[in-house]
């Protein structure tokens, strides 16, 4: 069947992407030509600018790709999305609540002051305090850090948190020289210089025209790169001309080819186009807390009318698979023998009963107004309809989304989310009862689902784990916070003369073992 | 002359707070703010209100807006939400290339419609005037985007003699600095002369049947030289107010352009920033695009002396 074939291809190019670094991107078989060396400037084409060069502050996906370059993490990823040492040697968890990292010797800022365990507090106790962080949630199950000695440092928990490690892989793990924060605190948003740790060091940042970074020349690592001179970004808002600018050479790597572009990009011979799984979980949250969605049987008799395989063909071009919950085909907790809900009109028919509403429904979707999502609503639109529903389309600015989102103004509602390592950041904090406005928009509040939530966390045992989170999927299955469509793959692509480039399922571009031809 | 500049200046000040007040209000009515923009990841809800009190965006409108005019009076537009940027240099590092890429599109414009506009007049009802006129719908039915794209795909990928996308400043690297402005002023260039072709082409064929005209040719001059000296300076009146109203649109509105070539200009600072509802950021870039409407008009004004000296004299 055609939604097997294109799982089964995806989960393919899963494996290929986290197997054999892919040292060349190119099928020509190794030669000389394939040691690395040293020397050029990288230019990558962003779809938009970065918003700020403080990784404490950042909110969105953007900034990490140039974070990742500049600062490193205590942990990081590999292409299994496996935990291995960054900043920290090492690791131990003497009992649930308490996490020890001993730290690596030699490490400076690029502003030439030690990174070590004092710095390290310094950046958890300003993730926690100051005012504009953005990382208090992700760190908010830290009560306290203990500097043990000169590297080494404890972090006291409030509960286990079985996913703080895979969470300290991005910016909440990522390390700023204190002195750069002291010293020139507000300005480290748009000016960077000196504050990390990274292969590359900040230059500058003209403002929607290029941010440039350089080779650390002191990097801590003797092993493999850096080997770029220096990475130049470019933000080229339109991914036509963007694919163009990559096309004629102007630049060197695009981080996201389009699905609409896909196919011609794979057949043009001067770009090589590298397919990324993500982490990403696109899907639209019902409301719980008003009609017509407060109804679960209402709620099925829409999940029981979408032909998520139409969509993911149709709208995503088979970029992407179709989603059986919010956990992608990358990630270890992924549960494949849970399929996607599959339409069945009659069942439809027979929830829109059992819901009260036997002739049908209507309700009004939010959503984005770019292309896709406007495509990807037209197609649901008409899904519906054959079922007896009739959805109006309301389309809005990504900052109204979000408004409307947090504010619970809404029936059914966008949800792109990037996505995180661990399956507690696609999971917890949407469907965990919370008081207040969180991720939650659906307003989902349900004793076993928070058991299970909660048991998630305590547990470290993995296979313990990715058990819970298929219990989890089957129940959101059966309880619809939301309905889940697609885990999109990511293209990226470049020049054949980039080589080294790791495809890790985070979408990140670590350029540090990059170098040119 | 004096007089009419001062009196046009003292005018200005009730249509800039006719603006920024109208902006602020419908910025504000708009749903979103930056603090759910910036901490859309973010889940505490707590975290959101003691910034937003932080910044003072849970004060009432009218409040929140004296605050910006009083810093206003003060010569302050204030900081960027987003990134804590004072105001005055985001604006004053993208009018750079917005004016640049506006004062080319007019070069480009002007050198189009000037001999086109009078070719059409003096050879009117001629197949070289409907040719032009051919033209100037063709560049203005012409969607910018869609121009952009062709000659990006024509000039930029097919016979790669121009970059693509980007900006260099010409002030700092000349050749190359025009090398990228030559296609997003030719977008807009195109539309524009389409506009100062038509107004041209009749300002001159009314000059034409004036007195004036008439006796310059019975004195026997060059119908070139009566159209030079006699037609031509007579029929720029409409052009220059054309000119004048379409400079603040090039400077402040050239959004869809700036987005297709990824130049740093104006309007793509405000429309990002209205996405970002960063809203200190869109009232000080709106307040300098009315600054600069009002000024371009003035500059017209004077031209008009310059150019007609009756209405110096009134």
């Amino acid at each position: 069947m055609a939604s097997n074939a294109s799982r089964r291809e995806f989960l393919l190019m899963c494996a290929v992407a986290s197997g054999a670094p892919l040292a060349s991107l190119d099928p020509r078989p190794a030669g000389a030509a394939d040691v690395p060396k040293k020397g050029g400037t990288l230019r990558v084409g962003f779809y938009i600018e970065a918003a700020t060069m403080d990784p404490h502050l950042s909110g969105s996906k953007i900034d990490r790709q140039v974070y990742h370059n500049i600062y490193e993490p205590l942990v990081t990823l590999d292409v299994k999305l496996g935990i291995k040492p960054g900043l920290a040697e090492s690791w131990q968890q003497p009992d649930a609540k308490t996490l020890i990292f001993k730290l690596r010797r030699g490490v400076k800022f690029h502003d030439g002051t030690d990174f070590n365990a004092e710095a390290a507090r310094f950046n958890f106790n300003r993730m926690k305090t100051e005012p504009k962080s953005v990382r208090k949630g992700e760190v908010a199950s830290i009560d306290s850090v203990d500097v043990v000695d000169a590297y080494t440092i404890k972090l006291n928990l409030k509960r286990p948190d079985a996913a703080l490690l895979a969470t300290l892989t991005d910016r909440a793990g990522m390390m700023v020289s204190p002195k750069v924060v002291q010293e020139r605190g507000a300005e480290l948003e748009r000016n960077a210089k000196g504050a990390g740790t990274g292969p590359f060091e900040f230059v500058e940042w003209v403002k929607d025209d290029h941010l440039l970074i350089k080779r650390n020349e002191s990097y801590w690592s003797k092993q493999g790169g850096p080997y770029l001179d220096r990475v130049r970004y470019r933000p080229i808002p339109d991914d036509t001309v963007k694919l163009q600018s990559l096309q004629t050479g102007e630049i060197d790597v695009m981080d996201y080819v389009q699905p609409r572009d896909v196919a011609a990009v794979k057949a043009d011979r001067n770009v090589v186009v590298v397919d990324v799984p993500s982490l990403a979980d696109f899907a639209y949250q019902l409301n719980h807390t008003r009609t017509p969605f407060n109804t679960k049987a209402l709620r099925q008799a829409v999940a029981y009318a979408l032909d998520l395989e139409q969509i993911v063909k149709g709208v995503w071009l088979n970029v992407g698979v179709p989603a059986n919950g919010p956990i992608p085909p990358t990630s270890w907790a992924y549960d494949r023998s849970i399929a996607p809900i599959r339409r069945d009109l009659a069942r439809s028919k027979a929830k829109l009963g059992e819901g009260g509403q036997p002739n049908g429904f209507s309700f009004t979707l939010t959503t984005n107004n770019i292309p896709i999502n406007v495509q990807e609503a037209e197609v649901i639109q008409a899904q519906l309809r054959e079922a007896s529903i009739s959805m109006k389309i309301k389309l809005v600015d990504s900052a109204t989304l979000l408004s409307d989102g947090n504010t619970r103004n809404f029936e059914m509602i966008s949800y792109q989310w990037s996505g995180r390592p661990d399956p507690d950041g696609n999971t917890y904090q949407f469907y965990r009862t919370t008081p207040g406005s969180s991720l939650n928009w659906s307003g989902i509040s349900n004793p076993q689902i928070d058991a299970l939530l909660d048991r998630t966390r305590e547990v470290s045992n993995q296979a313990e784990r990715k058990k819970l989170f298929s219990d989890l999927t089957k129940i959101l299955q059966e309880e619809l916070p939301m309905v889940f469509i697609v885990h999109p793959i990511e293209p990226k692509a470049f020049s054949p003369k980039v080589r080294g480039y790791e495809p890790i399922p985070d979408g990140m571009m670590r350029f540090r073992d990059v170098w040119l031809q | 002359m004096g007089r009419l500049v001062l009196r046009r200046l003292g005018a200005t000040v009730p249509v800039l707070i006719l603006v920024t007040a109208g902006v602020f209000a419908l910025l504000h009515l708009t749903p979103g703010d930056p603090i759910d923009v910036m901490m859309a990841e973010s889940v505490d809800a707590t975290v959101k209100e003691n910034l937003r009190r932080e910044l003072g965006l849970d004060r009432p409108l009218y409040v929140q807006y004296a605050a910006w005019m009083g810093r206003l009076l003060r010569g302050d537009l204030g900081r960027s939400i987003r990134n804590g940027e004072p105001v005055i240099e985001s604006v004053s590092r993208r009018l750079r290339p917005s004016l640049e890429l506006a004062l080319l599109a007019m070069t480009v414009s002007l050198v189009i419609a000037v001999p086109v506009g009078l070719l059409c007049a003096v050879r009117r009802n001629t197949p070289i005037d409907r040719a032009g006129a051919t033209f100037a719908v063709f560049g203005i039915c012409m969607p910018n985007f869609l121009l952009a794209l062709l000659l990006i795909f024509f000039f930029g990928v097919t016979l790669r003699w121009l970059p693509v996308s980007g900006y260099t400043d010409p002030l700092a690297e000349g050749w190359n600095g025009l090398r990228s402005l030559v296609l997003p002023a030719v977008t807009l260039g195109l539309a524009l002369a389409a506009v100062v072709t038509r107004t041209l082409r009749s300002s001159v064929l009314e000059a034409l049947t004036e007195d004036y005209v008439r006796t310059a040719r019975a004195k026997g001059l060059s119908e070139w030289r009566v159209i030079r000296a006699h037609v031509l300076k007579n029929a720029l009146i409409p052009v220059v107010t054309v000119l004048g109203l379409q400079l603040g649109t090039l400077i402040g509105g050239a959004v869809i352009t700036e987005y297709v070539f990824a130049l740093p200009g104006v309007g793509r600072l405000v429309v990002d920033a209205v996405f970002a509802r960063d809203y200190p950021l869109v009232q000080g870039v709106v307040l300098l695009i009315a600054v600069g409407f009002i000024l371009s008009n003035l500059v017209v004004d004077v031209l008009y002396g310059w150019i007609d000296p009756r209405i110096r004299s009134r």
